[in-house]
């Protein structure tokens, strides 16, 4: 006999407006499959490159939000030491694919505040030999005790599992999956930085791939790297005054852990909090131009489409098929929506913690008008979500937010 | 120790695809250790809350419903139904990557009579000639615990018909999933 008390999943709280925060100096680090440098090199780049970006000294960056898995035994405080920073705020954010938006939610009131006046956020990790390995076998307790002696497939085991059944579920195909992974790397061709940019990905190429688990073949899984993403935040009136091209904040929100009655995981923490997120961005679906969504695996984009409100739960597929996911909207689809426009993950690769920052920074790039070959035109509002940390059958985090561009 | 002998060790560490035997995962935590141990003299078994009488699993120091910390471990029912199933094609660990040269590798997840989620290794021949495919969403299944070959307790779903009433049956399922034999590689260090 069990009795369980259900947790209470939907917030009842609404966050707080985010006026006044602009984000600038969206930058990305190039990637690469092996590399011999350590996490305080991607990170210190980083920040080094939006620093020569926007002209602001290293001595004026008051505040440091950081997440990488591969700091080893350092935090965030050890890297103040490295770059010989002194912020008067800091903030580490261990949450994988949710990091970015969780990131910006943190400093986001820390400038509101007055808590500090310009937050570097930054996410960076490396990859030595078989480091990735080493990350997959010791992902979680859960992980070490529960899941990876069941075949030693990472997150690919779990991710495949979560496929298998929304495609038993909802009648999804793996050309369905296949029309996201080919328009992302479309995107991809059109964005130099990214790993798997210099080829095309056809649809026959994408279903005769090498098996990887189930249904998940190699163009369904991220290709692990190395690389660095990150942003600066200050106030609106501090970017008007230096002149830089930000954006802002409409709506922002999270929620972890959500919907633990659900036997296996077919939504996340999104499908909570999505009504007030436009709500207060004053904003509905059909006004969003640019989604950036977290594409671990094809299959959890699919679920943001549906909990993000462009499609019901389980409408999916249909809305894959009948909707153009290219950048620059040339797709046969009626339905118009450029989404994750640089190629995302499957095609740029997965820089670790990185990857939860880089649909927040290439929103950045494209709301300041800073994307180069892959530029979205007429765009004035972005999503991004994000999602992570696959602790045991399922993944924890959601967190998700809105941007509007800003007068420069 | 000669040199030869501390270099072939190191390669012995770094390079699993050298070693002679491959086995399964070993690492646990304290709480995965103790898992082991509980269910060596059991067909399976869990924590088990003496406060809420809720069962859990992966297991853990606490109880997930009222935080109470006295939970025994006790024998639990192996009932349950299929979640989800795949075929591993493709693994990180050494031991699955030769056991995955001939055929993949089947696993699983069920969700048991006390409301547990599980990743279990799936014995594909207790299905009889059933394709993977034609295994769906909400057949009945039974789970329980054996030990790999590292000697850690591990969870192998069957099918509800099969017969795993003794210890012998189950040893043999065990056996014939090459669970309780490293993977070997002749000439290996
Ligand atoms: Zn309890």
């Amino acid at each position: 006999m069990t009795r369980i008390t259900s947790p209470n999943a939907t917030p009842t709280n609404n966050p707080g407006s985010y006026q006044g925060v602009a984000l600038v100096a969206a930058s990305s680090i190039k990637y690469s499959r092996q590399s011999h440098h350590g996490a305080p090199w991607f990170i210190g780049r980083t920040l080094h490159k939006m620093l020569m970006e926007t002209g602001i000294k290293k001595a004026e960056v008051d505040g440091l939000a950081v997440s990488s898995f591969s700091l080893g035994a350092d935090s965030a405080v050890n890297l103040t030491q490295h770059f010989q920073l002194t912020p008067r705020w800091i903030e580490q954010l261990p949450y994988g694919g949710a990091s970015g938006v969780i990131a910006l939610r943190r400093a986001a009131r820390a400038i509101q505040c007055g808590d500090a006046h310009i937050i570097a956020c930054i996410g960076g990790d490396a990859a030595f030999h078989r480091s990735f390995e080493a990350t997959a076998s010791q992902f979680s307790n859960f992980t070490i005790d529960s899941s990876f002696p069941y075949g030693g497939g990472g997150p690919n085991a779990a991710f495949a599992l979560i496929t298998q059944h929304y495609m038993d579920e909802y009648g999804a195909k793996r050309e369905d999956f296949a029309h996201i992974a080919l328009a992302q790397r479309y995107n991809a061709n059109h964005y130099p930085a990214a790993l798997l940019g210099h080829k095309t990905l056809t649809e026959y190429q994408y279903l005769n791939a090498r098996r990887i688990a189930g249904p998940l073949h190699l163009f369904d899984c991220v290709m692990p790297c190395a690389g660095g993403e990150g942003f600066l935040m200050m106030s609106e009136a501090r970017a008007r005054h230096l002149k830089l091209r930000y954006c802002l904040i409409l709506a922002a929100d999270e929620l972890h852990n959500a919907h633990p009655q659900d036997e296996v995981q077919i939504r996340a923490g999104w499908s909570e909090y999505v009504d007030s997120l436009y709500n207060n961005a004053g904003l509905a679906a059909n006004d969003i131009d640019i989604l950036q969504t977290y594409d671990d695996y094809p299959v959890i984009s699919m679920m943001q489409f549906e909990d993000l409100g462009f499609c019901d739960k389980g409408d999916g597929p249909d809305f894959v098929r009948r909707t153009d996911l290219r950048f620059d909207r040339t797709g046969p689809e009626k339905n118009k929506l450029p989404h994750n426009t640089s190629g995302g993950q499957l095609s740029v690769g997965q820089a670790g913690a990185a990857a939860g920052y880089m649909p927040l920074v290439e929103s950045i790039r494209q709301l300041t008008g800073y994307a180069e070959n892959n530029q979205v035109s007429n765009a004035t509002h972005s999503m991004v979500s994000g999602f992570g940390m696959i602790n045991y059958d399922r993944g924890l985090c959601s967190a998700a937010t809105i941007l509007k561009t800003g007068q420069a | 120790m000669s040199n030869k002998h501390t270099r072939r060790a190191r390669l012995k560490l770094n390079r699993p695809s050298l070693r002679e035997r491959a086995r399964p995962p070993k690492q646990r935590t304290p709480m995965g250790q103790t898992f082991t141990s509980a269910n060596y003299s059991g067909v399976l078994v869990m924590q088990h809350c003496q406060q809420c009488e809720v069962v859990q699993y992966p297991p853990r120091e606490i109880c997930q419903n009222c935080l109470g910390d006295e939970l025994i471990w006790r024998e639990t029912s192996t009932a349950g139904y299929l979640l989800s199933r795949i075929e591993l094609h493709h693994s990180l660990w050494e031991y699955f990557k030769r056991r995955l040269i001939d055929k993949p590798w089947p696993i699983a997840t069920v969700r048991l009579e006390n409301s547990t989620t599980v990743f279990s290794h799936l014995y594909l021949a207790s299905f009889g000639d059933l394709p993977l495919e034609a295994i769906r969403k909400g057949t009945a299944v039974q789970v329980f615990s054996h030990s790999d070959s590292s000697l850690n307790s591990v969870l192998i779903a069957v099918s509800a018909q099969c017969d795993i009433s003794q210890i012998k049956d189950r040893a043999a399922i065990a056996k014939t999933m090459g669970l309780t034999t490293a993977a070997e590689r002749p000439g290996g260090i």
